[in-house]
């Protein structure tokens, strides 16, 4: 169960993934961080493979940031193709932009919460997480009623009804804070933080170190260990570049605020799928937003204010 | 934001309790008010929006109703206010009806004059469709907080149309307790914040 899992599905390119990040990783930690030292570290990796001609066009790929329009249409295309080719289905890749002056916020009412874990399944699908291993990015912490604290949270109850008696839910997710610690501690820079707030991963980019992992205060991230396993016809073909598009071993990942729906207007996932309506998104820069009204009218909290990551997720009690 | 920030930023995580107290208490000083002030607006449409902008709609009920128009039968009907039990028809509202005090009955809310209404507090009559009204003429507070989008659920578009799910599309009038339901399967493998 380790990354090169999936290098066996990519008919030799794994091999030559690895000793690229290894060169990067190497790279990273002994120098200094410049864009063209990136490149040399590439090329150093590229020449470590002897005529591995179809895999050159993905081990070359720029970090996203720096790819153009042109880039990105070929990029886009080789992904729906081997996405095809590697599973039947016909996918979209899109990469919509930040919106002018949206600044991203959740909140989340605590009082209403049941510990149904709708949301982190209709998260899952959306999402396209693997059905094997079964990790989610909503994580849904039960407590004992009156206490929240997170360290003691459960959160592999399976009780047959929920909630139960005595018991309070608290779900966890990416905070998307506004001082990331996680941003911060990326070797390579492959995760970064968007205009609108959104904390993103570029897939293609990450080196698998789960430094990040570390670094976040409240396990927002996730590895792929194994090669992520999903049915076909549990894919959801609308994916986003820098969220839900099909994900390999070895890359970590986390919720994007279903930037693929959000940044077209639409509510994520998790909002629309939970039944107790506990779950609240929108612009925090819009004094007129559902999010900002709730923010101006009830007292809210966030986990581990004193770490200075200054979430975007909001908890309140009505 | 400003407030926003502000409002967390003064409070520590072992604050939080005071906090749940606080909004506990805020909730029941504001319920007058908010009842009076939730009698006083006009009844909403099902669908407000403004010339332009996004459509806010509400989801219709009675059309989801199996027995409605009421009237179908009732019609034939004598009404009798008497608080009984119901042996032919409605005896799962009967048995169920657990809304309040014991003196819940048909006509709190029922309209006698018109069965295909319901009655408020005050003693308008509004549609199936309009039962936040009836709801919010005792729950002004949630009534309030539901007018804002801060409690229920709204779904569609954050920017553009979005549908509101009525008082009555989440809670059983009749039971409005929110039921125990069956949880989703747990995750797996453990790998969660406290393996971290
Ligand atoms: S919650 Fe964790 S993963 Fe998300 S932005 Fe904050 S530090 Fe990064
Ligand atoms: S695992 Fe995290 S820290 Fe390491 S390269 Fe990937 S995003 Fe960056």
């Amino acid at each position: 169960m380790t990354g090169r899992d999936d290098d066996q599905h990519e008919g030799g390119c794994g091999d030559a993934r690895s000793q690229r990040r290894d060169a990067l990783v190497q790279l990273r930690l002994s120098k200094h961080d410049s864009r063209r030292d990136f490149l040399k570290g590439i090329a150093v990796a590229g020449a470590a493979i002897a005529g591995g001609a179809g895999c050159a066009d993905e081990h070359f790929q720029k970090h996203y940031k720096e790819l153009t329009d042109e880039d990105k249409r070929h990029v886009f295309q080789r992904i729906e193709q081997e996405t095809r080719a590697k599973t039947g289905v016909r996918v979209k890749i899109s990469d919509p932009q930040p919106l002018d002056g949206v600044q991203f916020a959740y909140a989340l009412d605590l009082s209403l919460c049941n510990g149904n874990r709708r949301c982190a399944e209709a998260c899952a699908r959306e999402n396209n997480l693997p059905d094997e291993p079964r990790f989610r990015y909503i994580q849904v912490l039960q407590m004992e009623r009156g206490t929240v604290d997170l360290e003691r949270g459960e959160h592999y109850y399976e009780p047959e009804k929920v909630p139960q008696p005595g018991k309070v839910y608290l779900p966890v997710q990416c905070h998307h804070c506004e001082k990331p610690a996680c941003i911060k501690v990326c070797p390579v820079g492959a995760t970064w933080r968007e205009p609108d707030g959104i904390v993103v991963v570029d897939y293609d980019w990450c080196i698998g170190c789960r430094y990040c992992m570390a670094a976040c205060p409240y396990f927002g991230r996730r590895f792929n260990f194994a090669e992520p396993a999903i049915r076909p016809n549990r894919i959801n073909p609308e994916q986003g570049y820098l969220s839900n598009r099909l994900r390999r071993a070895g890359v970590v990942e986390k919720c994007t605020f279903c930037l693929q729906r959000t940044r077209t207007g639409r509510y994520p996932a998790c909002l629309e799928a939970c039944p107790t309506g506990a779950r609240k998104f929108g612009d925090l820069s819009d004094p007129e937003s559902e999010i900002r009204v709730m923010l101006e009218r009830k007292r809210v909290f966030v986990l581990k204010e004193d770490l200075g990551t200054i979430p975007r997720f909001y908890y309140f009690y009505t | 934001m400003r407030s926003a920030i502000g409002a967390h930023q003064d409070l520590s995580s072992a604050g939080v309790l005071a906090i749940i107290g606080l909004a506990a208490s805020l909730a029941v000083a504001g319920c007058h008010d908010a009842q009076a002030q939730a009698a006083q607006s006009e009844p909403s449409s099902t669908t407000a929006s403004s010339a332009a902008g996004p459509a806010v709609s509400v989801e219709p009920r009675a059309k989801l109703l199996p027995t409605f128009p009421c009237s179908s039968c009732h019609q034939h009907l004598k009404p009798n206010p008497e608080k009984r039990e119901l042996k032919e028809f409605h005896t799962v509202r009967n048995k169920e009806l657990h809304h309040g005090d014991s003196a819940a009955w048909c006509y709190q809310c029922h309209s006698m004059a018109n069965i295909d209404r319901l009655v408020i507090a005050r003693g308008d009559l509004v549609t199936f469709d309009e039962a936040f009204l009836l709801c919010g003429s005792c729950h002004g507070d949630k009534l309030r907080d539901w007018k804002l989008a801060i409690h229920g659920k709204t779904m569609g578009h954050w920017r553009g149309d979005k549908i509101k799910r009525s008082c009555t599309g989440c809670h059983n009038p009749h039971a409005p307790k929110f039921p125990a339901i069956e949880p989703e399967a747990a995750p797996w493998p453990p790998t969660g914040m406290k393996a971290h």
